[in-house]
């Protein structure tokens, strides 16, 4: 029992700051308003800012121009398999660092 | 008078006559013009003309238009021609065999520890050579090798090597050595020009949970309204359980590097994250497995879990990208009798029960005017390892102060220092000065 308190101490100690911090941030954050005239499907983010989003989730971002089209292909799908990208959002980077060049 | 001059004079008075009546006329009748017939058939003869010569010249500018219509036309179709032939020649280039489907990447490190109260002390370094393959738009193979450099030793190993099959948007199916989706930190964080710290935490990596699969996986991605799940569900090779008595400490941990399946049982496990924000994500993973010896009768079961949550920020009042990671795992193994002589003493019929996590924050102001200062990095780790009640004897925690210095978007130099504190019968307290060159290429 006391093994159990000790872990929920320890849970508690390092978890609830970090997701309060972060729900607090998060929760008073303004979210971008879609154009007027526009849906909120093409108002979404593309290709720059989900590449921004994606790669910097986990690591500093490369340049575009560090590999070429054909690199930044194999790299996309590798990427969108090790962290779980929805396809889409792959295509969108896809088409982002093409257009890079 | 001669007949010669009569009829000059009689021309002059018939001709003042006939001024004197055409004057008169002219008077009466201002718009009639009376020009003389020869005068009148060669203005027509010229006006004729006229209309001759403005209908070539409009034949002529007509033909001109035409023309430049057909040159513009010209023009379009050759830049069509142009764009085609590129297309053409960027997808025979694409589909040639070799580099072009190829990438290598990878990553390498070098380390300097030194430790106090006799610790470690000295140099190691890495070098984690990665190879991706785009075989086609539906078969995609990487592999991964990992060289060591520690003490006197190299040490080489197959870090992963799987193949993938991109069944649809949602589903992908793969097989092989694979990083452990199940551990958020081994499978997105532990690359040593990711990870912000010299060293990796504890419990999460070579702790409680296995860094590498053998087996079958499958996952992927699914836009659920505002949210994207990520999923990943996976069979392979159980842990083995420790048995061997000439290594008490290490009874009842798991060998996760169990690559001919001793215990010729299978684990399954897998991890659901949920990005609720773009810039925050939560996530949950498992593994569960029987790990009773071969022979032994009864199943030993094991219940690995995981929480995490991940919150990276890039925010223009704070002047930077602020990191924030936590991930806390649980390893719970039924119970099992290690010593039925009873050699070792008392204690090692028992369930083992372990767990530990760590929380780490970081901050770079990349919106700072100065190079200097958006290039450094500030972190913080709080990590800890709870298992003074197995045979191991020890909990640990550690705290972790570092400074790193990015020369590059995948370059950096970290420092660090590590205040250790140890409590449990093994109990051996060492801090820890980290000093680490990384690179990602």
């Amino acid at each position: 029992m006391q093994s159990i308190e000790r872990t929920l101490s320890n849970l508690a100690k390092v978890l609830l700051p970090v997701l309060a911090f972060g729900l607090v941030v998060g929760c008073t954050t303004p979210k971008a308003k879609a154009p007027a005239g526009k849906s909120t499907t093409a108002a979404a983010p593309q290709g720059a800012t989900l590449w921004a989003q994606n790669c910097g989730f986990c690591h500093n971002s490369r340049s575009p121009d560090s590999l070429g089209n054909a690199q930044w292909d194999v790299v996309t799908v590798h990427m969108r398999l090790r962290a779980n990208l929805t396809a889409d959002d792959a295509r969108q980077i896809s088409a982002f660092l093409r257009s890079s060049h | 008078m001669n007949p010669r001059s009569l009829t000059a004079v009689s021309a002059c008075v018939l001709s003042l006559a006939t001024g004197g009546a055409l004057l008169a006329q002219s008077a009466d009748d201002k718009d009639t013009i009376t020009v003389p017939k020869r005068e009148f058939q060669q203005l027509l003869e010229e006006h004729r003309q006229m209309m001759q010569e403005m209908k070539a010249l409009k034949a002529q500018i007509g033909k001109t238009a035409t023309l430049e219509k057909s040159v513009a036309d010209n023009d379009t179709a050759i830049e069509d021609l142009e764009k085609q032939i590129k297309e053409t020649k960027q997808i025979a280039k694409d589909a040639a065999q070799g580099s072009t489907k190829f990438h290598l990447g990878g990553y390498g490190s070098a380390t300097y520890t030194a430790q106090d109260n006799g610790g470690a002390n000295g140099f190691a370094a890495t070098f984690n050579p990665i190879f991706l393959w785009k075989i086609n738009d539906k078969v995609f193979f990487e592999g991964e090798a990992e060289f060591e450099l520690g003490g006197t030793e190299t040490s080489t190993a197959l870090e992963m090597a799987h193949i993938s099959y991109i069944a649809n948007d949602y589903l992908t199916v793969s097989a092989g050595k694979f990083l452990n989706p199940a551990n958020y930190f081994v499978e997105r964080q532990h690359m040593a020009w990711v990870n912000k710290l010299p060293d990796k935490p504890l419990a999460v990596y070579d702790g409680l949970m296995p860094e590498t699969e053998v087996g079958f996986q499958a996952r992927g991605a699914v836009p659920v309204g505002p949210f994207k799940i990520g999923y990943a569900a996976y069979v392979a090779n159980a842990p083995q359980l420790k048995t061997d008595l000439s290594s008490p400490a290490d009874l009842g941990s798991l060998e996760y590097n169990n690559f001919d399946n001793v215990g010729r049982h299978i684990s399954t496990g897998g991890r659901v994250g949920i990005h609720l924000l773009p810039e925050f994500e939560i996530g949950y993973g498992a593994q569960y497995a029987d790990v009773a010896p071969v022979g032994y009768g009864h199943s030993v079961k094991s219940f690995l879990q995981s929480v995490d949550a991940s919150y990276v920020r890039d925010s223009i009042a704070l002047k930077g990208v602020l990191n924030a990671k936590v991930q806390w795992v649980w390893s719970h193994i039924d119970r099992f009798d290690y010593d039925p002589a009873g050699g070792l003493g008392d204690g090692f019929d028992r369930a083992m029960k372990r767990n530990g996590g760590y929380a780490q924050i970081a901050y770079r102001p990349t919106h700072c005017d100065m190079a200097f200062v958006k290039n450094v990095e500030f972190v913080f780790r709080y990590d800890l390892i709870q298992q003074a009640n197995t045979p191991v004897g020890v909990d640990e925690r550690r705290s972790t102060v570092g400074l790193d210095y990015w020369i590059g978007p995948s370059t950096v130099v970290k420092t660090a220092y590590e205040f250790d504190h140890q409590s449990g019968a093994n109990a051996s307290r060492h801090n820890t000065l980290l000093i680490q060159l990384a690179t990602g290429f």
